[in-house]
C-alpha cells in the first residue's frame, strides 16, 4: 500500500520519466513532486497543470455531467436545487474524464485523474522525454497507480 | 533673493517582498517565523484556528472553520463513522488512528495522506487568517510531539511552505472575486436571469443552500458535504461572481441605529486655530512672498 512519494517514486520508474507530482486541481497545491519541475518552477507547474485538469474536467463538451439532461439549457439556477432534492449530496463525484494527453516537440505529459471514495480533486501529472517515453504504457501504468493510491 | 535651504524628507520605507520571502517570511505571521527559526514544539493558538509545532515544523492543524480529518473521511464512507470512533477510542488521538486503519486495511495508505496533507492546508488557511487578536504559543513537550508526525506522511510541514501556500491561496480567492463577505456571512442564492451552468460541485453548494432554511455559511456547507472548507469557498466566490449566491440580508431588526450619538465635529469651533494649520498658513503666506 503506497504513499505519494512512493507512487510518484514508482511513475519516476517508467522510461523517459522526467518529473511527476499529485496536483490539487481546485487550490492549484502539488501534495507531492519528484524529479525535475516542467518550466523549472514546481509550484508554477502545479498551478498551470491544475489550471488545464480544471478546465478538462468543468467544461461541459469534454465532462458532460450524467446529472444534467433534466435541468439543462438555460433553465438557470431555479428549481434545479429543488427538483434534484437529496441527489445534491452525492454530486460531489468524480470528472468522467480520466486523463489529458499533452504531447510537445520533445515531450509528453500525462494527467491522470485520481478517483477517490472521499471529495478529492487531485490528478496525478507526469512529464515524459519524447524520445525514451512510452506514452501507451505510461498511460497504463498512471491509472494503475492513481487506483492503487486510493484504494490500496 | 533668498533661497530657502531645506532637507528632503526621507523616502518611505518599502518592505521588500524579495528579501521577506528569501527568509520564508510571508508577513502571515511572524511569531510563527520566530517560533519556526527557534524550532519550538507546542501549541500556537490564533483567533481561527492553532497550528502544532513539533522542532519549528508543523504537525497538525486545527481551525473551528475546517472540517477536520474525520469529516473527510467518514463523509463519503470512506471510513465507516463507528469503525473511526473505534479506532479513536483505542489510540487517543487521531493521528494514530489513521494510522491503525491503514494497518487493519480499512483505508489505503495514500488515501489517508491525501486527506490528512488536504486537512492539514485547510485548517492551516484559517488559523494563519489575518486576525485582530494576538497569537498565544503554548510551548508543549517532546511526548506530546510524538504523537503527532508519522514517517508515512508528508508531514511535519515546514512553517515556510505552509504561510506561502496560504499567500497562495489568499490571492487565488481575490482574483476569482475580490469581495470575502461571502467566505464567513450566511448565504442564500441569488436568482439571476441566466446564470453560466454551474459545476457538479457548485451544484452541491446550491443544493445544500436550497434545502435548509437554516443558517448556512461556508463552513457549514463545507461540513456538510464533507468537502476542505478552502475549496468551498472557491466554489462560492465563484458562485458570488456569477450572481448565483449572495451573502444574506441582515434580519431588518437590527438597521435602526441610536440616533442621539453626537455628531463628531459640532464640537470644533468654526475658527480653527489648529497650530498645524496655523503653521501650514505661514508656509503657504511664505511661499508667495517668495
Amino acid at each position: 500500500m503506497p504513499g505519494i512519494d512512493e507512487c510518484l517514486l514508482e511513475a519516476m520508474r517508467l522510461p523517459g520519466a522526467r518529473g511527476a507530482a499529485l496536483v490539487d486541481w481546485t487550490s492549484g497545491l502539488a501534495l507531492g513532486a519528484v524529479g525535475e519541475a516542467p518550466g523549472g518552477d514546481q509550484e508554477a507547474a502545479a498551478v498551470e497543470a491544475a489550471e488545464l485538469a480544471r478546465l478538462a474536467a468543468e467544461q461541459h463538451a469534454f465532462a458532460p455531467d450524467p446529472g444534467e439532461e433534466e435541468g439543462g439549457g438555460g433553465g438557470g439556477g431555479r428549481g434545479r436545487g429543488e427538483g434534484e432534492g437529496d441527489a445534491g449530496h452525492d454530486v460531489g463525484d468524480d470528472p468522467p474524464v480520466e486523463d489529458l494527453i499533452i504531447s510537445n516537440r520533445d515531450s509528453y505529459h500525462v494527467l491522470r485523474f485520481v478517483r477517490t471514495s472521499f471529495d478529492s480533486s487531485v490528478c496525478l501529472h507526469l512529464w515524459l522525454a519524447r524520445a525514451e517515453g512510452n506514452l501507451a504504457l505510461a498511460r497504463i501504468r498512471l491509472g494503475e497507480m492513481a487506483g492503487r493510491l486510493v484504494l490500496e | 533673493m533668498t533661497a530657502v535651504q531645506t532637507t528632503p524628507p526621507p523616502r518611505l520605507p518599502v518592505r521588500s517582498k524579495a528579501a521577506a520571502r528569501d527568509r520564508g517570511w510571508g508577513g502571515v505571521s511572524p511569531m510563527l517565523t520566530r517560533l519556526a527559526a527557534e524550532r519550538a514544539t507546542g501549541v500556537l493558538v490564533r483567533e481561527r484556528g492553532s497550528l502544532h509545532l513539533a522542532g519549528g515544523r508543523v504537525v497538525h492543524a486545527d481551525s473551528p472553520s475546517a472540517p477536520g480529518l474525520e469529516v473527510l473521511l467518514t463523509a463519503h464512507g470512506t471510513v465507516d463513522a463507528g469503525v473511526w470512533r473505534q479506532a479513536l477510542a483505542e489510540t487517543g488521538d487521531r493521528h494514530r488512528a489513521g494510522h491503525l486503519l491503514v494497518d487493519g486495511g480499512h483505508l489505503a495508505a495514500g488515501a489517508l495522506e491525501l486527506c490528512r496533507l488536504t486537512a492539514l492546508y485547510d485548517a492551516a488557511y484559517f488559523a494563519l487568517a489575518p486576525s485582530s487578536t494576538p497569537g498565544r504559543f503554548r510551548y508543549g513537550t517532546e511526548a506530546e510531539a510524538d504523537a503527532g508526525p508519522g514517517p508515512a506522511c508528508g508531514c511535519p510541514m515546514p512553517v515556510a511552505a505552509l504561510e506561502r501556500e496560504t499567500l497562495r491561496r489568499r490571492d487565488l480567492l481575490h482574483r476569482i472575486w475580490p469581495d470575502p463577505t461571502t467566505d464567513e456571512a450566511p448565504l442564500t442564492r441569488a436568482h439571476r436571469a441566466a446564470p453560466p451552468p454551474p459545476t457538479s460541485r457548485q451544484r452541491a453548494v446550491l443544493a445544500v443552500l436550497a434545502e435548509s432554511a437554516a443558517v448556512r455559511t461556508a463552513t457549514d456547507i463545507a461540513r456538510e458535504l464533507g468537502r476542505p472548507a478552502f475549496h468551498t469557498l472557491v466554489d462560492i466566490r465563484r458562485l458570488a461572481a456569477a450572481g448565483a449566491v449572495r451573502p444574506r440580508p441582515p434580519a431588518p431588526a437590527e438597521t435602526p441605529e441610536a440616533p442621539d450619538v453626537p455628531d463628531p465635529l459640532a464640537a470644533i469651533p468654526t475658527d480653527v486655530t489648529d497650530p498645524h494649520i496655523t503653521l501650514l498658513k505661514r508656509l503657504r503666506d511664505a511661499l508667495e512672498a517668495l
